[in-house]
């Protein structure tokens, strides 16, 4: 051993010593590994990034067509939504690149608008939307969440109207008849035989809706509904409006005292899907990509669901709400030059406003298109059979133009915590109390939403690329 | 042939001396190197961005000590810090009477099957936060979960009704996490006290025995005098690994700080200030707040230690 170190060290010059010649020689060795690598990377391939498997697997055969027509190929990549967002904001943040092409949720996009508005890290599409007339092409509230100061940083690849989505046969089978239904009032009051105590332990059988003060995406799609909302177009915070007041003080008295009608069935969860399949609750809130979720989660139900338009907040109010939202943009460092983004922008137009993806998109997502002109299209009116034969596309395409708008703040997420706490508090203090009359409850949310609205206002205040209180 | 000899002395010993003068520092320089790039620069570095307000190294402005003034006047980093307190307390005052407890059952002589038993209570702490915080986020459910449905059929027959809608995640927040916690990390504190108990001198315990002391003088007087400096560690070491509590909330939550921020501990507040809006310097505040403090409960450790040394010499 000590004989094969002496000779090693002979081979050496006397400046280098053995132990550093190995570090110098691995650290050499790597770096070659690397470039190789990066050599064997096709040339002028372009990359996309998505966080949805059903996105995924929806793009692959598209994308491979695209790349054997010729032209500048295109790798996809599917990451987990919490991996690509934050690798987007290391990117846009460090200003080194990512893909070139992201496709992104919405709360991570509005993360991205924290800066000036010329240091956002996708590359501002509003004129270019504009001249092809997309603009007037795609359904203005699709727009919104990738809006900040007036400018459009993504193609927008959804409208996301929510509907309620009911147990029909447990519905039908009380001899309720829905279409009597039209405010939350006439909702909590023709489906109050739902809530029977057969068994006699004290307690409903079952809820009406599933909805609990924690869950942030309900009280959001609550608060659009009503008109109320956490921002308005000039990104200033209205957490503490009239409108979120009330709508608050009556979500209260559905999640707790004597007219409580509401019961916690959590999303996505093995453990609120078995709630939901028990018939714990009889209704949920059913965006258009919801139905797709719940037919792989709870095949057992298919046939025994339908949709009605959400309850309005007055007569003759909205009747449906938002939920979820994701866009294509092309993040700044992907465009070295012009040619650069003719391609990226091509391959995003391909992908999102053909009328191939319009029936992709509906047949394998349920999820609708933004593009005005595809919704007269047949396949919306095909019978669905996991909402009982029903046309699930037409009836969410009757609601898309009533979709609210959702104006875009780098804090939506916070403001939208925030409210759900003074929800939390609010509800929780009913609850010890006991007292659920409306003034009393009106006048406590609005404490609890007032202290919401000035934490928000103080994290605007210390981001000093904002102008205090609201964007520049 | 004396000249050339006295030569080649003086020269040898020139190299000698500079080598023995460079030779410690060339060793020391991959050290060096790498402390100064990946720990002093980055410390020095977190002063100035915690005096800038940043959305990313690209967009800073220096605000002075506004970030400072903000976080005194922020009830969210209040909040984080009442939370924080109270876990680390909860783990202080539960989880290490209960680790001294284990620790002395083990060492109970004649024990049968003491390497199971501590494999048993140890092995928790190998499974990963992350999938422990998933566990237990199932087991605290509302309804369907382990620990309502379990004290529901436990406390039926003694005509306790036990809601299947209690709140472990709702308001019970802090009790969710010390019990999520006590499971991972009393089986680890348990083999420091072990090890300390096993170094405890056989002849002092004899002869208090021989003195007539009962086995709680004896734990007193004999146990806890000789187990006391390890006792000080892991109890720092608990303050520490509490007060950077994150992951264990993060996952169980859902990556939120749970309803009504009853979940926001000082590392999970940076980390949303950081990474999430981008703010680096205001969370570079945060994460100088929490220096502090741990600087502080360091230093009152050693106090502490020092002078119990002081009054036993």
């Amino acid at each position: 051993m000590q004989e094969q170190q002496d000779r090693l060290a002979d081979l050496l010059p006397e400046w280098l010593p053995p132990g550093a010649a190995i570090v110098t020689a691995l650290a050499l060795g790597s770096t070659i590994m690397l470039l190789a690598g990066a050599a064997r990377a096709k040339p002028n391939e372009k990359s996309m990034w998505t966080f949805a498997r059903p996105h995924y697997l929806m793009y692959e055969p598209r994308i491979a067509a695209w790349n054997k027509s010729g032209r500048t190929p295109f790798d996809l990549r599917l990451l987990s939504l919490p991996a690509m967002e934050r690798r987007m904001m290391a990117s846009f943040l460090g200003n080194v690149p990512s893909a070139d092409v992201l496709e992104v949720e919405r709360r991570g996009v509005s993360r991205t608008f924290g800066g000036p508005v010329d240091s956002v890290g996708f590359y501002d599409l509003t004129d270019k939307l504009k001249s092809e007339g997309l603009i007037e092409a795609i359904n203005t509230p699709s727009f919104s969440p990738w809006t900040t100061r007036g400018h459009i940083f993504g193609l927008p690849h959804d409208v996301h109207p929510v509907m309620l989505g009911y147990r029909a046969d447990l519905v039908e089978a009380a001899g309720i008849d829905v279409s009597k239904i039209e405010t939350w009032e006439d909702f909590a009051r023709v489906m109050k035989p739902l809530m029977a105590d057969n068994d006699h332990d004290g307690k409903p059988d079952r809820f009406l809706l599933n909805m609990w003060e924690t869950n942030q995406d309900h009280l959001e799609v609550l608060l659009l509904q009503a008109g109320g909302g956490f921002f308005d177009e000039h990104e200033r915070p209205t957490l503490d409006s009239a409108i979120n007041v009330h709508v608050l003080a009556t979500i209260t008295t559905w999640l707790a005292g004597p007219t409580r009608f509401a019961a916690d069935a959590p999303n996505f969860t093995a453990a609120g899907n078995k709630l939901k399949s028990d018939g714990y609750v009889v209704s949920s809130f059913f965006p258009d990509w919801m139905g797709d979720i719940w037919k792989h989660e709870m095949p057992s139900l298919s046939g025994k669901m339908k949709l009605m338009p959400l309850p309005a907040w007055e007569k003759g109010g909205r009747r449906t709400s938002v939920w979820g939202g994701t866009m294509l943009g092309i993040p700044k460092t992907a465009v070295r030059t012009p040619k650069d983004f003719d391609v990226l922008w091509e391959f995003c137009k391909e992908l999102y406003i053909s009328d191939q993806f319009m029936r992709d998109l509906y047949r394998e997502g349920g999820i609708v298109t933004p593009v005005k002109k595809y919704w007269s299209d047949p396949i919306f009116d095909e019978p669905n059979a996991f909402f009982s034969g029903q046309p699930a596309g037409r009836l969410y395409i009757n609601l898309a133009p009533l979709v609210p708008n959702r104006n875009s703040s780098p804090y939506n997420t916070f403001a939208m915590y925030r409210t759900v706490d003074a929800l939390v508090k609010l509800a929780e203090e009913a609850r010890a109390t006991n007292r659920y009359d409306m003034p009393t409850l009106e006048s406590r949310a609005k404490v609890y939403l007032g202290e919401a609205q000035r934490q928000v206002e103080d994290v605007l205040k210390r981001n000093v690329f904002l102008t205090a209180g609201g964007a520049s | 042939m004396s000249a050339i000899a006295t030569t080649s002395g003086v020269k040898s010993g020139v190299n000698g001396g500079l080598s023995s003068r460079v030779a410690p520092w060339v060793f020391l320089s991959p050290f060096l190197v790498c402390f100064a790039l990946f720990t002093l620069y980055p410390l020095v570095q977190s002063v100035v961005l915690s005096m800038q307000t940043t959305f990313g190294p690209g967009a800073t402005k220096f605000v002075g000590i506004s970030n400072y003034r903000a976080l005194i006047h922020d009830p969210l980093f209040w909040i984080a810090l009442r939370n924080t307190a109270i876990y680390t307390l909860g783990s202080l005052l539960i989880q290490l009477p209960i680790a001294l407890g284990l620790a002395l059952v083990l060492e109970t002589p004649g024990l049968r099957g003491r390497s199971w038993i501590r494999l048993l209570l140890f092995s928790p702490s190998m499974v990963g936060v992350v999938f422990a915080a998933m566990m237990f986020a199932l087991i605290f459910e509302k309804q369907t979960g382990l620990a309502n449905q379990g004290l529901h059929s436990l406390l039926a027959p003694f005509g306790v009704d036990w809601s299947l809608d209690f709140g472990w995640l709702q308001q019970h927040v802090m009790s969710a996490l010390i019990v999520a916690s006590l499971w991972m990390f009393v089986g680890f504190n348990m083999t420091f006290f072990s090890a300390a108990l096993q170094n405890v001198r056989k002849d002092l315990i004899e002869a208090s025995v021989v003195d007539g002391a009962g086995p709680i003088r004896r734990f007193f007087t004999v146990t806890v005098p000789a187990i006391r400096p390890v006792a000080g560690f892991v109890v720092l070491m608990s303050v520490i690994g509490s007060f950077q509590l994150f992951e264990l909330p993060f996952i169980m939550f859902n990556n939120t700080s749970g309803p009504d921020n009853r979940a926001m501990t000082i590392v999970l507040y940076l980390f949303q200030n950081g990474f999430e809006t981008g703010d680096l310097g205001y969370a570079s505040a945060i994460g100088w707040a929490l220096a502090i403090i741990l600087l502080a409960c360091a230093g009152f450790q050693r106090l502490t230690a020092r002078g119990e040394e002081a009054s036993a010499a």
